[in-house]
């Protein structure tokens, strides 16, 4: 299939999606995460000295190795996070990157629309499924869910693993209650950071039959024209109006 | 000198070790544990309450007490079918044991003989919220040395791990009164502190294992324990930076509230519950939306196989 869209004059056979750095930013994002979700996961559920968790635990290093990992791997993720906020900076004061309806990651009011299109293709009241720009509903779900969870788990995650620090800047009439609400903060969004991942991440990107087993853009980076047209038409439109145009008509 | 005539000369020498005294019973204990290892049940004391009368001699002799005669710690005996040991009581154990008697029903002198080695600490108990409770207001459901320590037949080292003070059992001991529903409204007590403990990083890290998390007499100290509201408490009021500060470098006013065995206030409260509110909220839209779209591309695929696929 592919190939016949390469036979296309006038465009390429595949396009970059995601450049080098994203990709390394998302790499860290992912293993540090998987990191951070296996080490707390024995702590948020630490009932029997001889339970599960302990036993889990144990294969991390025991509770003092399996802490430290889990410093590590958050600060690491912080770190990974403030490079993607000052990177993104970068691409907008270097005009390198800039807003458009059909490519911004920004929720708009179409992805609501397109969600209720989308039920309503499941449901079979309407004969097509919503058209996407370059970021699909799900994909900016999935993004916002991490940019949400940096500021909430990641935010409380800090405050926990150096308390002097952040006492410091927390104000005299919230220590009462802060610390027990950043420590519920940490514990429930982590909960439901992992439950996301694992049916709304796993399934659109890995189990979906049309990427099994996985999609491999987060590792190329490049897009096939043919998929960007299936998936992502109005990115498509945007990108190739002329063939997009002739498409149509033929 | 060869080295075979120095092995010569120095193998007999080696003989001597089995000479010497072996950890075992004193003589006199031998002679009591002769019956009260064999004998079962329990029997009806002079003050009215059931002693037992039978001695697990193999965990006696595990215990840091096994060398010790009996009649160190039992030195008079209220029962007739037991002739006394004849010297008479030091005037000391037998005020210490008037004081005590509130709790110690059938034995007080035993109960006051654990002075004469361990003074210092029976001192610092007395004058404590533990202490006080008994001597003062003669409460007998108090807690005194064998109520955390267990029998004193079978104390071991606090270190050993199976002591019922020790990182893995420490809680528990305590817990057997400041768990217990009725103990806790009848002092007054602090009302949450089990659930408080064990659902905080201290007691998570403490049941997994965590080397250096804190235990009840950590913070509270163990044998000097105080009320909350007693300005010598390391947990009152400023003394808790210090205490914090064992293990938190630096702990300061701000963060010494961090730790508490309150129930959460109602921003905490409330705000566990609107995080809740959000994750069951997503929960229910990514599940739906998945399943939904599982099954809308079976449909598609099974009845709907468009032209030019």
């Amino acid at each position: 299939m592919s190939k016949t869209a390469a036979a296309t004059p006038g465009i390429p056979e595949e396009i970059e999606r995601f450049n080098i750095i994203f990709r390394i930013q998302h790499v860290l994002m992912f293993t540090t995460f998987l990191i951070l979700s296996f080490t707390g996961w024995g702590l948020k559920y630490a009932h029997d000295p001889e339970g599960l968790s302990s036993i889990w635990i144990r294969i991390w290093g025991g509770p003092d190795t399996a802490g430290l990992i889990h410093r590590v791997a958050g600060v690491t993720m912080l770190i990974d996070f403030v490079w993607h906020v000052i990177y993104l900076t970068y691409l907008f004061a270097t005009k390198q990157m800039t807003i458009n309806a059909k490519t911004t990651v920004i929720p708009l009011p179409k992805d609501i629309f397109d969600v209720i299109k989308n039920f309503m293709y499941f449901f079979g009241l309407s004969k097509e499924k919503a058209k996407f720009g370059k970021y699909s509903y799900a994909q900016k779900f999935d993004y916002w869910a991490v940019f949400w969870g940096m500021f909430i788990i990641g935010f409380s995650g800090y405050a926990l693993a150096f308390p002097m620090q952040v006492s410091y800047i927390i104000p005299s009439f919230a220590t009462g209650w802060i610390w027990e609400l950043l420590g519920l903060m940490h514990s429930d969004e982590a909960l439901l950071a992992i439950v996301f991942i694992l049916f709304w991440h796993f399934y659109n990107e890995h189990l979906k039959p049309e990427v099994f087993p996985m999609s491999w853009i987060w590792i190329t980076g490049k897009i096939s024209t043919e998929k960007l047209k299936h998936h992502h038409p109005l990115e498509y439109e945007l990108l190739f109006p002329e063939e997009a145009k002739k498409e149509k008509k033929g | 000198m060869s080295q075979k005539t120095f092995a010569v000369a120095v193998a007999p020498l080696l003989f001597l070790l089995l000479l010497l005294p072996s950890p075992g019973f004193s003589q006199e204990s031998e002679t009591c544990l002769s019956c009260h290892n064999a004998m079962k049940g329990t029997m009806k004391a002079q003050s009215g309450n059931m002693v037992d009368l039978n001695l697990d001699a193999e965990k006696f002799k595990a215990s840091v007490h096994a060398m010790l005669p009996c009649t160190e710690c039992h030195l008079k005996f209220s029962d007739a079918s037991h002739a006394s040991s004849g010297s008479a009581i030091p005037s000391d154990i037998l005020s210490l044991s008037s004081k005590i008697s509130a709790k110690f029903l059938s034995d007080p002198v035993a109960g006051a003989a654990c002075t004469k080695c361990h003074e210092e600490v029976y001192q610092k108990v007395l004058s404590s919220v533990h202490g006080k409770n008994i001597i003062e207001k003669k409460q007998t459901d108090g807690a005194l040395c064998v109520d955390c320590h267990g029998s004193p037949h079978y104390i071991t080292k606090t270190k050993d791990g199976k002591s019922p003070v020790s990182r893995g059992y420490q809680v528990g001991t305590c817990g057997k009164c400041h768990g217990k529903q009725d103990i806790v409204e009848k002092y007054k007590l602090e009302e949450n502190v089990m659930d408080s403990f064990s659902e905080s990083f201290h007691g998570r890290k403490l049941l997994l294992g965590h080397t250096r998390a804190p235990v009840c007499a950590s913070c509270h100290n163990a044998h000097d324990i105080r009320s909350k509201s007693d300005a010598l408490s390391p947990v009152f009021g400023r003394n808790k930076l210090s205490t914090c500060g064992k293990c938190h470098k630096g702990a300061n006013e701000k963060f010494v509230p961090a730790i508490t065995h309150k129930r959460p206030g109602p921003i905490p409260h409330y705000g566990e519950k609107l995080l809740i509110l959000l994750t069951m909220g997503t929960f229910a839209f990514i599940i739906s939306h998945v399943l939904l779209e599982a099954f809308a591309d079976i449909r598609d695929a099974v009845f709907r196989k468009k032209e030019g696929k």
